[in-house]
């Protein structure tokens, strides 16, 4: 039996668990083994991986705007010049209260730098709200993820495909792998399906909640207004792909979705239907993201990063490594599982489809 | 003039003379203005290839094949503007008189298009997205037949012993059929030691059904959507002297999917091109139609059953210049029955590429160490995969199985069994007993078990995949499926050397998750065998990209929230933005200028720092602004809105009277 002690186990298959194991070991000098499988060439995208989303605190966009260069910059070098591009992402919204949430979220970009034009009328309808947000980040996930791995390996980082797991409350893990025994002193679930698979629902801290989401592909040829659009009534996604075709992602079952996407698109007759998945999308219920561990027993969770939450890696990675700035800390301890200052972020129709 | 040039005689032997048509009934009908000629039980389809059109039209440059499941759809003249009204050639009789055209397409002209023989080609310039041979009645919602306990969806062996099982169990069961015709696919696969022949089953089988009044038979209906309880279908109704099609839901307690198993298309360049057609498709054309198209031919195969197409047309005068087995050792009844008949055999070999002639009369079969062989025809034979299509599009999981070397169902679904070849049954009795057993499991039954006796892969040997190389720059595409996906083979992209010195990518190669159409099984079975989809990822890929459902068939029930927000409303996810003592209050600022929401309010000059804000604009209600302010907001502030900075001062709300 071989037996290793490393620093991490970071679990998870998304562009956020494996930068954040490579950083670990590459940046931070840590002993890191990373457990999960990448999939995305193979499956229908659930998150649109940008590096803006309907915030409105302050406090979140001042770490993601300083991390956002940073992150680019390794993402960049890991995966080559198309592992990322810019893009013009338009966000809208209709009903009252949505179109205020938009605001919030337009006055925030924009007192970070972030240049906002407010669109016609025409070009999404009357009664919508629409303003385009120029030069966000997209991850290019087929093209990362390969290299992701290839970078992991070079940063000697360990990847486990399913090893047994056996956590213990101090937060460590015993992983095996055959004859291979590694022991982490800190494990890290940084994806929902980390979360999902290894904990039981009465092992989630308290704000944690579980929503159903789903991703429909069509074969529309017809153009977006831009790459990456979100609906702030609706809370979807919409994703054009490079080949054509448009994915579609946001809360509720198949049907319930379906539904909405029909009544938000024009002539959805003309669209054909090229996939389909419903998956269980973990949150809180503030809808903020959660950094830490339940009762500070047992793993530590990542949880409500799942797209933009990959361009605050090199944050995340300093946290772990002990090295985080004052702010930096300030902000994860915020986001713990026991919160004690408000820290709520706008979400749309999230309570209406717990899974 | 012969105008049935692919018709064989009528006194064809060993049952290739057309068991669906009646020679002494000509009927003739017009598509797009030509006629075209066959026998009553002819489809529009097999009339057409009767009459010697066998290609579409081109794309990219090439020739595509009109085959079974890659036929435009069709509509009769004036009708082709309404979905509902489409027809698929494939399941249309052929009526007398009726006047067609093709939907979708628009035809060509040009120099390519007289490098074929005239009539060959229906001449339509064909979409890469595979849109014009869409069929454009899944849009369509379905009309609500009676429910029944048992809807059966395929006649095969299979899906006739499950509606005969139900209906010895006492229920009210609807079999429903695709083609026009029960009787399934076994035909193809021969009979074991003992067995009764494929067509006596069919015949027993078809004659118990007749024989029950609680069995309800469709023909010519395919199911294209399925969830628990309800399946829907598109039917074509000929009852009337003339095709009509209809979109109809189906509902019912208890399903089998009864649907076979598709054949595999080998991946070699020019594997769609006209005269290029499957081994079942071939068989069946003759077998049913007394069709076969050319006087030359090989056979490319990698599965046992096609090498019975050697044997049966041995006394046809069709000359079968050689068969070309892609495994490196193969074994089977059917191999040494053409050796008997001195059939060259060449193992190991896999066709680098077809080609067309330029007269495009006739293919050359381009293989290793070898010139090129001219032949009118190449049935290709790549083996068979289940069609799980409906199970996926109903929820149902599948995996691939590394010895089978395709994909097989996986768990359980709620009323939904699947029976027969669809379920991975390998020999007729299994198909048999597996539709009895499917109707016991649904009816919560112990279940008779399915006797599915395979024999040893020591004297049959599975199927296996047939893969050419990467095609040369010259060579048609290589599709990775033989129906209206029209996906091909990626190839891998050429680095320049300005490239490769400055380290820059070439346009990034086509994503299969991003691919915008959905993926068929045998596209996704073809990615696994190219190494362009992981084996372990397969199941997965198969449930979220096969399915193909209608998003326009559900009236939305949402109702958009024009509800106003009332004045002094703080949204939950501002709750302690400014601390816990912050407060709702009025601001008074130049009427002349609006403030948005989300306009930050500065206690100072400094208004740089979002994070030093004082408190935020809410919204603006019958003229008053409203805000959220910390505590220790002052009451001369500047908001800070859309770039520009406004002086405002902010006060208490107004007192309610009591």
């Amino acid at each position: 039996m071989n037996e290793i002690t490393t620093d991490f186990a970071v679990f998870g298959s998304t562009p956020l668990a494996r930068l954040l194991a490579g950083l670990l070991a590459s940046r931070h000098g840590k002993k890191v083994v990373i457990v999960g499988e990448v999939k995305a060439r193979y499956r229908l995208p659930r998150v649109a991986d940008l590096s803006i989303a309907p915030i409105t605190r302050p406090e979140t966009w001042a770490l993601l705007q300083a991390a956002i260069p940073e992150t680019t910059r390794l993402i960049g070098k890991i995966g080559g010049r198309t592992a990322h591009r810019r893009v013009d992402s338009i966000f809208f919204a209709e009903s009252p209260a949505a179109r205020e949430a938009l605001g919030h979220v337009a006055n925030m970009v924009r007192a970070f730098g972030m240049v906002v034009e407010t669109l016609p009328a025409s070009l999404l309808g009357a009664n919508r709200l629409a303003l385009r947000i120029s030069d966000a980040i997209a991850i290019n996930r087929p093209v990362i993820e390969p290299a992701l791995e290839a970078w992991l390996t070079q940063s000697g980082v360990t990847i486990l495909l399913a090893p047994a797991v056996s956590f213990a409350p101090d937060g460590s893990v015993l992983l095996r792998e055959g004859e291979t025994e590694i022991r982490a002193a800190q494990a890290i679930l940084a994806d929902d399906t980390a979360i999902t698979d290894h904990l039981s629902r009465a092992e989630w801290p308290t704000p944690l909640v579980e929503r159903l989401y789903s991703t429909i592909l069509t074969t529309s040829s017809r153009h977006l207004g831009s790459p990456i659009m979100a609906d702030f009534d609706t809370g979807t996604w919409f994703v054009e792909h490079d080949e054509g075709g448009m994915a579609a992602i946001g809360p509720g079952d198949l049907a319930k979705f379906s539904q909405n996407l029909i009544a938000l698109l024009d002539q959805p007759s003309q669209l054909q239907q090229a996939g389909q998945v419903t998956f269980p999308a973990l949150g809180t219920a503030d809808n903020a993201p959660l950094i830490g561990r339940r009762d500070d027993l047992g793993p530590t969770l990542l949880v409500g990063l799942d797209g933009w939450g990959a361009f605050l890696v090199p944050v995340l990675a300093r946290h772990f490594a002990g090295e985080a700035s004052a702010r930096e800390a300030a902000w994860i301890k915020t986001h713990g599982p026991a919160r004690t200052v408000p820290v709520g972020e706008f979400a749309a129709h999230a309570d209406e489809f717990p899974a | 003039m012969k105008t049935q040039v692919n018709r064989l005689p009528g006194d064809t032997g060993k049952g290739l003379a057309g068991a669906h048509i009646d020679r002494g009934r000509s009927i003739s009908f017009s598509l797009n203005g030509r006629v075209a000629h066959g026998f009553i039980g002819d489809t529009v389809l097999t009339a057409l290839i009767a009459s010697g059109v066998d290609t579409i039209g081109t794309l990219d440059g090439h020739p595509l094949g009109l085959r079974r499941g890659a036929a435009p759809p069709i509509a009769h003249v004036g009708t082709a503007h309404d979905p509902q009204q489409a027809l698929p050639m494939d399941r249309t009789l052929a009526m007398d008189g009726a006047e067609y055209v093709t939907v979708g397409d628009r035809t060509a002209s040009g120099l390519f298009a007289r490098l074929f023989q005239p009539g060959r080609t229906l001449g339509l310039v064909v979409n890469a997205d595979g849109s014009g041979l869409a069929s454009p009645w899944r849009g369509v919602r379905g009309s609500a037949e009676e429910p029944v306990d048992l809807l059966v969806i395929g006649a095969g062996v299979a899906g006739m012993s499950a509606a005969l099982a139900g209906a010895i169990a006492g229920l009210k069961v609807t079999l429903v059929e695709a083609s026009p015709r029960l009787g399934g696919h076994s035909g193809l696969f021969g009979t074991q030691d003992g067995e009764s022949s494929p067509e006596e089953n069919v015949a027993h089988l078809f004659d118990e059904i007749s024989a029950s009044d609680a069995i309800t038979v469709n023909t010519a209906t395919e199911v294209f959507a399925i969830t628990e309880g309800l399946a829907r279908a598109h039917q074509v109704d000929t009852s009337g002297g003339t095709a009509k099609g209809r979109v109809i839901d189906l509902p019912a307690k208890h399903i089998v999917i009864a649907t076979g198993s598709l054949e595999r298309l080998p991946i070699f360049g020019g594997n769609r091109l006209p005269g290029v057609v499957g081994a079942m498709e071939a068989f069946e054309l003759a077998q049913r139609y007394g069709i076969w198209t050319g006087t030359s031919w090989l056979l490319a195969t990698t599965s046992n059953p096609a090498y019975r197409l050697g044997t049966l047309l041995q006394d046809t005068g069709l000359k079968l210049d050689r068969i070309v087995e892609g495994r490196d050792r193969a074994n089977s009844r059917y191999i040494e029955f053409c050796k008997a008949y001195g059939i060259r055999q060449f193992p190991g070999t896999t066709p680098s590429f077809v080609s067309a002639t330029k007269s495009g009369a006739s293919l050359s079969v381009h293989l290793p160490h070898s010139d090129p062989v001219p032949v009118e025809r190449v049935v290709a034979c790549g083996g068979f995969q289940p069609d799980l299509t409906l199970w996926h599009i109903a929820g149902g999981a599948s995996h691939w199985h590394r010895e089978g070397q395709r994909l097989e169902p996986r768990g359980t679904l709620a009323g939904i069994a699947l029976a027969g070849s669809a379920a991975g049954y390998l020999t007729r009795r299994g198909c048999i007993t597996s539709g009895f057993d499917a109707v016991d499991r649904l009816l919560g039954r112990e279940g008779r078990g399915v006797d599915d006796p395979v024999i040893d892969a020591i004297y049959e040997t599975r199927d296996g995949w047939m893969i050419g190389p990467e095609g040369e720059d010259t060579a048609p595409p290589a599709y990775l499926e033989g129906d209206r996906t029209l996906l091909v083979r990626p190839v891998t992209p050429q680095q320049s050397w300005s490239q490769r010195f400055f380290d820059r990518q070439p346009k990034r190669a086509r994503v299969l998750s991003e691919a915008p159409q959905s993926l068929d099984i045998g596209a996704i079975c073809a990615g696994v065998a190219l190494g362009l989809i992981p084996a372990a990822s397969a199941g997965i890929v198969a449930q979220e990209r096969v399915a193909l459902v209608p998003l326009a068939q559900i009236a939305p029930t949402t109702v958009k929230t024009t509800t106003p927000v009332l004045p002094t409303f703080v949204p939950p996810w501002l709750v302690g933005r400014f601390g816990p003592d912050q407060r709702v209050a009025t601001l008074d600022h130049d009427k002349a200028r609006s403030l948005g929401a989300g306009a930050l309010i500065y206690a100072s000059g400094d208004t740089t720092d979002p994070q030093s804000a004082s408190g935020v604009v809410l919204r603006t209600a019958s003229g008053q602004t409203m805000a959220l302010v910390s505590a220790t907001a002052p009451k001369n502030v500047i908001v800070r809105d859309s770039g520009q900075e406004i002086a405002a001062v902010i006060a208490p709300l107004p007192v309610q009277p009591a």
